[in-house]
């Protein structure tokens, strides 16, 4: 990080008419190392973690750290309250039935790994993958990017660090066939 | 086996921009009159509801026509029911995504809607039948200055669980599926305040490639997840009954039984919804006869599930030996005083479906949502005849007494219906009821393998594009 107490970043956005064009486009500006490209459409197209050379998503990770969170804290859960704390009298001795009974246990133990699972997926997306809530991004000052991408469009953005580099990065897209190519000047406190 | 092709699952040459079009147009146009009428008719449905509701509250439980030995009648039944109704939307969302069953994806999104507001009414009956709901979070492990916990070797306990994460799953799975839709009923409106509304729910989705990436993990996870967790909720709700030692309900075939009865019950219900809604919502282009068929014949081989349940109940109360359990199956259910209730049963459950051996019967829409209409009312009584019948004539003929449900718990069940209904055309009418990008995704592989002239690898004898209606 510079000195600069303002971190410009440029986003230049540009739509494809098709996925196919999309993709190879994608691929070509990532060989080309023109910068930092994602892509936006209305649904997932095959191939376009290839085209934006993505690693498999890590929340997998995430999902079995929750299940497994959820399945070791329910047992410790029915232990200690069937079980360990004879202090506060929570172990109920019903019909002498064992305190540590294990198929007993397995109902509750298998929905908590479920639920801990779930909620540490989609939170873990929501805000870690995802960085969301984020209603304002630089990608929606764009009227033709919020008028198509979400519903039809097939876009692009490649974003630059310098200035200098725009005008050869406009070019290039307009070069592959984009369409309502545009720069977006995202001024960020640094 | 058949000569004739399957027919497509997308009707028309359809592109992203059409598509949008047709299946967000019920959500920008005006309320149609019939859907007024029809909310308006739901909402007294629903003051009939709070009407019970207070009536419960202020007298307690004995304004139901629960009594000794009966102590479960419809607060039970209906929770069950109501639950098993829920699990269709679970098993299209997340069973048939791990099956790549590409029919799933128009009725996904609606399915998954009626197993929340499903869940919802489900849960009434247990929290306002523990007679002091105000005292309901006993039930939850805490630490109790009362010095006692929650039993955890209870499966009603487990129910607590099961249910509670049950509903909070399919809330996220529904979801995480809508979060596109959001962004695109966000950009299509014209209007600011529909946008920002749309806008808060749709979190800042803008369809990046390296979101998507995350998306279809952790819906595929979340799928995964769900899969074993509709075969666990209603296998919990049968161990409330196959774990005690009552004839009729201590039988180990219980778990496998009603989660296919639970499947039966809940594609009932998305034909009695979605027939008329697709019509009325002109959704006939992406809800096609192909994906109302195939509905049919799941509602048939989980009629014969259920069937093989019933078979299979009686034998075993024949095999064991057992004076009781033999009596409770062939004297006091097959020639009791609940008698035509049980041959009801019969009728609807293993009767009915039988006419969807037919492929006329399978695709007719009239035939199919009589037949669900058939199939509800007998799944209802299934529940209506494990536990009243069970429990009406216990051990001891002193004991013996008839079960009425009274006024409150007709107006009571009766208002579920109203809340239920008006979930769901409600959500209907603000959300789109068919999972668009999903639909456009399938449509571009559709179009693509077209494109690219691979006819061997038409999408499941989808060969597109199908060349108009």
């Amino acid at each position: 990080m510079s000195a600069a107490a303002v971190n410009t970043r440029y986003w230049v956005l540009g739509e494809f008419n098709d996925s196919d064009a999309l993709l190879s486009s994608t691929t070509t500006l990532r060989h080309e190392k023109a910068g930092e490209l994602d892509t936006y459409t209305a649904y997932p197209v095959p191939g376009i973690e290839e085209a934006l050379g993505l690693a498999r998503s890590k929340v997998t990770y995430v999902a079995f750290a929750g299940g497994l969170t959820g399945a070791v804290g329910a047992w410790a859960l029915q232990l200690y309250f069937n079980y360990l704390d004879t202090w506060h009298g929570y172990a109920v001795n019903i019909a002498n039935r064992p305190p540590h009974s294990p198929p007993v246990y397995v109902p509750v133990t298998f929905e908590l790994m479920v639920l801990l699972a779930g909620l540490s997926i989609v939170g873990s997306l929501i805000v870690y993958f995802w960085g969301f809530p984020r209603p304002h991004h630089p990608v929606f000052e764009s009227e033709a990017f919020v008028k198509t991408a979400s519903t039809s469009g097939w876009w692009v953005s490649v974003t630059l660090d310098a200035h200098e580099k725009v005008e050869a990065v406009r070019a290039r897209l307009e070069a592959l066939g984009a369409k309502n190519v545009s720069v977006i000047e995202d001024a960020e406190e640094a | 086996m058949s000569s004739e092709p399957t027919p497509p699952l997308i009707l028309g040459k359809q592109t992203d921009e059409s598509l949008t079009q047709s299946l967000l147009a019920f959500v920008w146009d005006k309320p149609a009159d019939g859907w007024k009428k029809l909310m308006g008719v739901l909402t007294l449905f629903v003051l009939m509801f709070v009407a019970s509701l207070v009536a419960l509250l202020y007298k307690g439980t004995g304004v139901w026509g629960n009594n000794s030995p009966v102590g479960w009648g419809f607060d039970i039944i209906n929770f069950v029911w109501w639950i098993g109704i829920g699990h269709a939307g679970t098993l299209i969302s997340a069973v048939l995504l791990l099956f790549q069953q590409k029919w799933r994806t128009s009725i996904n999104r609606a399915a998954e809607a009626m197993t929340l507001f499903a869940v919802v009414c489900a849960l009434i009956y247990p929290t306002f039948h523990t007679g002091r709901p105000w005292f309901d979070w006993w039930m939850l492990p805490y630490p109790s200055t009362l010095g006692i916990g929650p039993q955890f070797k209870s499966p009603l306990l487990w129910d607590v669980f099961a249910v509670s994460t049950y509903g909070t799953i399919s809330l996220l799975f529904w979801y995480v599926g809508l979060i596109p839709d959001l962004a695109a009923l966000r950009d299509h409106t014209k209007n600011r305040v529909t946008a920002t509304i749309y806008g808060i729910f749709a979190l800042g989705w803008r369809g990046s490639g390296k979101h998507w990436n995350h998306w279809k993990v952790g819906y595929l996870l979340l799928a995964g997840l769900s899969t074993p967790l509709v075969l666990s909720v209603h296998s919990v709700v049968s161990f409330d009954f196959a774990v005690s030692h009552l004839p009729g309900w201590h039988a180990t075939i219980f778990p496998p039984y009603f989660v296919a009865g639970a499947v039966f019950s809940g594609f009932a219900m998305v034909v009695t919804l979605m027939v008329p809604a697709r019509k009325f919502m002109k959704l006939e282009h992406v809800i096609t006869i192909r994906h109302l068929e195939n509905m049919c014949k799941v509602m048939l081989v989980t009629g014969l599930i259920v069937s093989y349940g019933y078979g299979m109940e009686h034998f075993m109360a024949w095999y064991s030996g057992s004076e009781d359990e033999f009596t409770l199956f062939f004297e006091t259910r097959a020639r009791g005083p609940y008698a035509p209730w049980y041959w009801l049963m019969w009728f609807c459950n293993l009767g009915i479906p039988q006419t969807f051996w037919f492929k006329r019967m399978r695709t007719s829409v009239v035939w199919m949502w009589i037949a669900a209409a058939f199939i509800n009312l007998g799944m209802w009584l299934e529940r209506f005849v494990i536990i009243v019948i069970s429990l009406h004539r216990d051990f001891l003929p002193a004991n013996w007494s008839m079960y009425y449900p009274t006024v409150i718990d007709v107006m009571m069940f009766l208002g579920t219906w109203g809340i239920f209904g008006s979930a769901f055309a409600l959500f209907l009418k603000v959300l789109p009821a068919v999972a668009i990008s999903e639909i456009k995704e399938l449509n571009h592989e559709i179009n693509h393998h077209a494109h690219h002239g691979e006819q061997g690898h038409s999408i499941e004898g989808n060969v597109a594009p199908a060349g108009g209606h």
